[in-house]
């Protein structure tokens, strides 16, 4: 023992290491300390990223959240035009109402004070009544690894894109029982979906049914508007997925798969009936004649022979289905799941005349004469031309066209390497049969990739199948050789220009950027138009024609009430099936409130 | 990332000689599983031999599908500064656990609070029938089968002005002029 105590002389100084460090002590002036990092206080609601889903609601255990309309946000598809407004004095702050939020918009704030002698006034809308002081207290959120949604889709299995090209074999190969629940699973059942589909599917109610291990009642459930779900299933535009509360954050429902799921759970015309067991009405004496078995005369003949009307179909072709049968690839729709649909519609009392073209094997003043309502689905059968030099040369051939061939039966010699042009499924299509019979594929899109119209994952397909793209290219003039053939084609590059007033960007040429693309054939798919020479002219006083499209009301009728139109040919027609069977399903309320007189 | 040295030893030093499974899950957290009947074993093994000293928390979990629930005891040393978490599922039909207050006296508390929440019947406890809860004969609150919303629903009555509250689905069909058919609504969302 020294006379100096070293250790106790210098552990003292161990306390200069906190210099400069904020004391945990109450400072002088006072202070006030914050709320925790994730403090859950007050609701804190961005409205304007909120889509009204509910599914707060529904999972507050208390039942302190009430979805009301709130005035200032309009409804639309992809928002109820709802808001959550909660009840202070029931909540508990267990925050599951933000771990459920899908968007993300519901938050929890360090703001926990809340004073108020008035009861009534614990009731009030986040984001709304806290709009100013709640957004800069954000405490507790969620992001997509905290949220109890499932953001995650399961994966399709597909064929190997290099597989695919070796034929027509369908290249989705569908959910199994298992992964079809789990994706089911996924769903909010917010039902935001529904007001995106134009025909508004039941689509909450099938998906849970999925989820529930209850296949047969999705079956029924989806018959109950849509006569054609394995075409929808396996086809569709789906405008629902474009709108699912779960795709603002992460990957859509997979709700066209699911509907396939549920569809393939059927798999024969007698296991359809026996699941949908379809209540047919007594025959009631009345007549509907139809013109053109697409989709939208399809679901008209189906719903209309359910309510006992004697119902007749008129179709060109030689097969029903319409651009579905002779616009879409095999290895998308496959022939034997169009002929299971048509056998179930006709054997449930829908009669449809093949090979009997309206205007000429018989007039359309016969079917107007005949029939108590006559119901026009023709779709648009006449392609646009793409508008450029020599296109009328051998080797040009519109998409439609060709894949009408295709999906007779018959062959077409693209040669080794094909354009296309256009950017929508249609191009698509046009491209990967191409590709399907070994050419070298290119497609001329005038836009950007990301301004196409084709769905995303037909686009990625056709890329997965080696079709190139080359965006930003418009088609000047074809090329021909010596025989007259198509030798190539002609494009110049385009830069986009920005709208003034916010349209979408316009493409402008760049001068001196013509490029030569040599090929054997060009594919044109930039639209189609309805033809209506069929039409007798004394009738085009009251069926309106108006660029192009048939003008109907609400309940898809003409100027002639007897007469009513759907599909691509009239005014709704956003030319795709889904809406087609949506014109069919108001065509065929419309009929039924017009002939109920008559009964 | 250290390559966590005390904390394997500490796995082996509580595996070993009771023959029950753990894992590390991070540097200074340990996790064992055991059966119920050597859940006191481990615990006071661990307090006497190997100075986990501190009770720091025991909590339950209610594993409905398996119908089991799942006690862990949070147990901590101040000289390794590591966590260790006991864990131990007891079956959910006769949830009976062993009383560890003769251990910790602490427990006590956590004990009532787990046999009002769960159910979960500790012998001996002191003083277990006055927790938290009041004049409470329904099915303990924080089983999952328990039904808060019906509960908030008939317990507490509606603040004026809720009246106003509307059902997103059915606004959804109204503004779409659909009908969604009666045996489809049993698949709706519940409001």
């Amino acid at each position: 023992m020294s006379f100096i105590d070293l250790k106790g002389l210098l552990q003292p100084l161990g306390a200069l290491k906190q210099i400069g460090k904020k004391p945990h002590t109450i400072r002088f002036p006072y202070e006030k300390k914050d709320a925790s990092d994730n403090y859950r206080g007050l609701h804190y609601n961005e409205i304007n990223d909120c889509i009204g889903c509910g599914n707060c609601s529904t999972i507050c255990p208390n039942a302190a959240i009430d979805m009301i309309d709130l005035l200032e946000v309009e409804g639309n598809a992809g928002d109820s035009g709802l808001r959550p407004r909660i009840d202070n004095g029931r909540c508990c702050w267990c925050a599951l109402c933000v771990d459920v939020c899908p968007t993300g918009s519901l938050n929890l704030t360090k703001d926990y004070i809340y004073v108020t002698d008035d009861p009534n006034s614990f009731l009030w809308m986040p984001g709304v009544d806290n709009k100013e002081e709640g957004k800069d207290l954000i405490s507790y959120t969620s992001d997509t690894t905290t949220s109890l949604s499932m953001y995650d889709r399961v994966p399709m299995r597909e064929l190997e894109g290099k597989e695919r090209v070796k034929s027509f074999a369908e290249v989705v190969l569908g959910y199994t029982e298992d992964e079809a629940r789990a994706e089911a699973e996924r769903c909010i059942s917010c039902g935001l979906c529904t007001e995106a589909c134009p025909e508004h599917m039941h689509i909450p109610e099938y998906i849970n049914a999925i989820a529930r291990g209850e296949d047969e009642d999705a079956v029924k459930i989806i018959y109950d508007n849509n006569p054609l779900p394995e075409m929808c299933g396996k086809v569709c535009t789906r405008r629902c997925e474009d709108v699912c509360a779960l795709q603002v954050r992460g990957d859509a429902v997979a709700i066209r798969w699911l509907k396939r799921y549920a569809t393939e759970t059927a798999p024969t015309v007698e296991a359809i009936k026996e699941v949908v067991n379809p209540v047919i009405e007594e025959p009631n004496g009345l007549t509907v004649g139809i013109i053109g078995a697409g989709p939208a005369g399809l679901t008209a003949g189906y719903y209309l022979a359910l309510k006992g009307y004697d119902v007749t179909i008129y179709e060109a072709q030689a097969h029903a289905g319409g651009m579905v049968m002779y616009g879409i690839p095999k290895y998308r729709f496959p022939l034997d799941s169009i002929d299971k649909q048509i056998e179930y519609m006709e054997s449930i009392g829908v009669k449809i005349n093949y090979n009997t073209r309206v205007g000429k094997d018989i007039s359309f003043d016969d079917i107007y004469k005949n029939f108590d309502a006559v119901f026009i689905g023709i779709g648009l059968q006449k392609p646009w031309n793409i508008g450029i030099k020599n296109e009328d040369v051998p080797g040009v051939i519109p998409a439609i066209e060709y894949l009408k061939i295709i999906n007779s039966g018959g062959s077409y010699d693209v040669g080794k390497k094909v354009a296309v042009i256009g950017g929508g499924n249609v191009a698509i299509d046009g491209a990967r049969v191409s590709a399907r019979f070994g050419a070298e594929v290119t497609i001329l899109y005038r836009r950007r990739v990301k301004d196409m119209p084709a769905d995303w994952e037909e686009i990625e397909g056709a890329e997965d199948e080696g079709v190139h793209i080359i965006p930003q290219a418009i088609p000047t003039r074809i090329i021909k050789n010596e025989k007259g053939r198509v030798k190539g084609i002609e494009y110049v590059m385009a830069k986009m220009l920005t709208q003034e007033g916010g349209g979408r960007p316009r493409p402008v040429a760049i001068e001196g950027s013509e490029t030569i693309y040599e090929c054997d054939t060009v594919i044109g798919a930039i639209g189609q138009q309805a033809d209506f020479t069929w039409l007798p002219e004394k009738y085009k006083e009251s069926v309106l024609i108006e660029r192009g499209k048939i003008q109907v009301n609400n309940d898809r009728q003409t100027g002639d009430p007897k007469i009513f139109a759907g599909g691509d040919a009239v005014k709704f027609g956003n030319a795709d099936a889904i809406s087609a069977i949506a014109d069919g399903f108001s065509a065929m309320k419309g009929i039924d409130k017009l002939l109920l007189k008559k009964k | 990332m250290t390559d966590l040295i005390k904390e394997q030893k500490l796995l082996e030093n509580v595996t070993n000689p009771f023959k029950i499974k753990g894992r590390v899950i991070r540097n200074r957290r340990v996790e064992v599983f055991c059966d119920k009947e050597t859940v006191s074993s481990v615990l006071l093994y661990a307090k006497t031999q190997l100075g986990y000293i501190h009770l720091a928390h025991m909590t339950c979990i209610d594993w409905i599908d398996e119908n089991k629930f799942e006690l862990i005891y949070t147990i901590w040393s101040p000289v390794e500064k590591v966590h260790l978490f006991v864990k131990t599922k007891i079956d959910r039909e006769n949830p009976v656990m062993e009383n560890i207050d003769k251990i910790w006296d602490q427990a006590n508390t956590y004990e009532r609070e787990m046999r009002e929440m769960f159910g979960i019947e500790f012998p001996g406890l002191i003083g277990e029938h006055d927790f938290a809860l009041e004049d409470w004969d329904e099915m303990p609150p924080m089983r999952k089968d328990f039904d808060t919303h019906q509960y908030a629903e008939q317990t507490y009555y509606n603040r004026p002005g809720r009246e106003d509250a509307k059902d997103v689905r059915e606004t959804l069909v109204e503004r779409s002029g659909t009908e969604v058919p009666d045996f489809a609504k049993k698949y709706s969302r519940e409001r």
